[in-house]
């Protein structure tokens, strides 16, 4: 093996540019390939961390506006969700629907601490919303049915409202405390992780949003969980029948869709992984292209080497080389130089991803309700890097090979003339 | 040492080519032969049989009681390996490798160790005068220099035969007769057999036989022991 070493050594010292050629073609299709991919599931990170701090069989209902007439009512009606929609959506949908709960926004509220004070929206929420929608409870605990049926005057914060809350101290030590919201004091039971993404805004008891804040009959929205919709189809089908009875229960026309939103979550996140999937598929098609654009490379500079060297090959079987010891120099020679430089090129795919990371890894962008980073951790993982080395290598030898077998089997005499 | 029997040899191309047309012939161990002839006389197709570089139509060859006849490339490789050495009027060294590593090449192919291969190789070097020239590049030496490097190539097998084609072709007079006297010598003390091919009547003079070829079939052969065949080749004198 040593000798064989040495012998590539030899060869690759004297045909600088042949074996440059061959380890830029090599080292070009890995580091594209890598960054390609590096980038794509940047791309994809981004997307699907959106969607992380939700759960996917959950739906939400808004409500909308009419489109059109409907027993003696013009187009065009502002629809509220109202309690009794709470009521039909948790009793009418048995072996869908799970669990209900609603959510009733305050318009802007100042939240203070002494001094300190932070501009948000509260949420009324029901014990059951951390069921619906992921909150990640740091210190203390959720609304509970305490809270919902003696309407008490309760709050969650964030960890990152807290924080603006008490500066100077430990975060967790607003536990407890009382708080001004406008003129009313609020006790915080609870600080959440803020997701980092959208919008993160505090919780109270749905009770006394209701009581202190809201407009009559205002439900606010309605969000529940499901099972049993297991496609695209059976969604759409269970979400007419659920618009229409709503719909009904506000006289607007049964297949009226803008009368109110539902944002189903799990269709949507079908569609999302579709997308995602399309553009994996697009990223694997490029990068094996551009694979296969090293592979010519290696290939084309297999057969110029083995033209080349004909004569030396001819002169090596006169004095006695067998021609498996020829095409085993050949295929070692190519494996070792495309490993070599394969590996190059995948430290060098390897940096980019890096400073991928480094330059748009960390970059928010303003949604206006919140920030996110549509670029989140561009990287490839070793396997994929190294299986991408792998095929080249294979390929690569493979395109090669016919050249070298031709040369390892032909006459001396004709190689020597050559 | 050499047994030929009826050797036929045709090239196909546009036109065939009958080149040996039933070559018999028989070359006994320690000989000191030279086959001459024009070019196109089918010499080196000779030779390029002889030395299992090239098949044959029909006939029959034998080398040290060894058929050669339709071998596989590697079973040629071995014989060509163990049995015979080549000098070739280009030299064929090649040319990224120094010339010790030349000299060693053989006994690569027969998986001799590097140290050893490598001591082996400086001693014929030495024994050609080469030694302070081991790790020159085949550019860097001279033809004569060349030559030797090649003549140390194909001895260190210590092959039954050497077969030399065209081997001062490429040389001036004065090297040529350096090359020749070293052939000679190597015959005379070590009793190694020698085929030379050539068109120079001076350097077939210097053999100890002469085959003369002519369009494929074997002329006259010479017995040569007192080399006054040639006007050259007398006193030294082959060009």
């Amino acid at each position: 093996m040593n000798d064989i070493l040495s012998e590539i050594w030899a060869t690759a010292r004297n045909n600088k540019l042949r074996t440059i050629l061959t380890g830029f073609a090599v080292a070009w299709g890995i580091f594209m390939l890598i960054t390609l991919l590096g980038a794509g599931n940047g791309l994809i990170n981004g997307i699907s961390q959106q969607t992380e701090g939700r759960f996917n069989n959950t739906m939400v209902v808004y409500g909308g506006t009419t489109s059109k007439p409907y027993n003696g009512l013009k187009e065009g009606r502002y629809i509220r969700l109202k309690n009794s929609d709470i009521d039909i959506t948790s009793s009418e949908f048995d072996g869908i629907i799970d669990e209900v709960g609603a959510m009733l926004y305050t318009s802007t509220v100042t939240i203070s601490n002494g001094q300190h004070y932070i501009s948000t929206w509260i949420a009324g929420v029901g014990s059951n919303h951390n069921k619906i929608n992921k909150v990640e409870i740091l210190a203390g605990r959720f609304i509970n049915n305490i809270d919902i049926a003696q309407q008490r005057k309760v709050l969650l914060i964030s960890n990152k409202q807290a924080q603006e809350l008490n500066p100077d101290g430990d975060y967790k030590s607003l536990l407890g405390k009382w708080v001004k919201v406008n003129a009313f004091a609020f006790r915080i039971v609870g600080i959440f992780k803020d997701d980092e993404n959208g919008r993160a805004d505090a919780f109270s008891s749905y009770s006394t949003i209701q009581t202190i804040f809201g407009r009559g009959d205002d439900a606010g929205r309605i969000e529940f969980t499901f099972h049993g919709l297991p496609d695209e189809e059976s969604n759409e089908a269970f979400e007419d029948v659920y618009r229409a009875r709503i719909n009904a229960n506000h006289q607007a026309a049964p297949d009226d869709r803008s009368s109110i939103w539902l944002w189903n979550r799990f269709t949507d996140n079908l569609q999302m992984q579709s997308g995602m999937d399309i553009i994996r598929t697009f990223l694997w098609i490029v990068g094996l292209f551009t694979l296969l654009s090293g592979i010519v490379g290696v290939g084309n500079i297999m057969l110029i080497t083995v033209k080349e060297r004909t004569r030396e090959f001819g002169i090596r079987k006169a004095i006695g080389a067998r021609p498996w010891s020829i095409l085993k120099m050949i295929i070692i020679e190519s494996v070792i130089i495309t490993t070599f430089f394969g590996y190059i090129g995948m430290v060098l795919g390897v940096v980019a991803t890096e400073v991928m990371d480094k330059q748009f890894g960390h970059s928010e962008y303003d949604m206006g309700w919140g920030s996110e980073s549509i670029f989140v951790n561009p990287s490839v993982d070793i396997a994929t890097c190294i299986e991408a080395t792998i095929v080249l290598i294979l390929a690569g030898t493979i395109a090669g090979l016919i050249p070298s077998i031709k040369a390892a089997r032909i006459r001396p005499i004709n190689a020597l003339n050559g | 040492m050499i047994h030929l029997e009826n050797i036929n040899k045709t090239y196909y191309g546009a036109q065939p080519l009958h080149v040996l047309k039933g070559i018999s012939l028989d070359i006994n161990e320690g000989e000191f032969v030279s086959i001459m002839g024009a070019s196109g006389s089918g010499k080196s197709t000779l030779l390029n049989i002889l030395g299992i570089l090239d098949n044959y139509d029909s006939g029959l060859y034998t080398l040290a009681g060894v058929p050669i006849k339709d071998l596989s490339e590697s079973k040629a490789a071995v014989y060509r390996n163990k049995m015979i050495g080549f000098i070739f009027q280009s030299f064929n060294l090649i040319g990224f490798k120094t010339a010790v590593e030349n000299v060693e090449l053989p006994l690569y192919y027969q998986g001799v160790s590097k140290r050893k291969r490598h001591n082996l190789a400086m001693e014929y070097l030495d024994r050609l005068g080469l030694k302070d020239w081991w790790h020159h590049y085949p550019n860097e030496l001279s033809g004569g220099q060349r030559q030797r490097v090649a003549i140390a190539r194909a001895l260190i097998t210590q092959p039954q035969i050497i077969l030399a084609d065209e081997p001062t072709g490429a040389l001036d007079s004065k090297t040529s007769v350096e090359v020749m006297q070293l052939l000679k010598s190597l015959n005379a003390d070590e009793h190694i057999t020698i085929v030379v091919v050539t068109h120079e009547s001076g350097v077939a003079n210097e053999t100890n036989k002469i085959i003369h070829i002519k369009d494929g079939i074997i002329g006259n052969i010479e017995e040569n022991l007192d080399h006054n065949s040639s006007p050259f080749g007398i006193n030294g004198m082959m060009k």
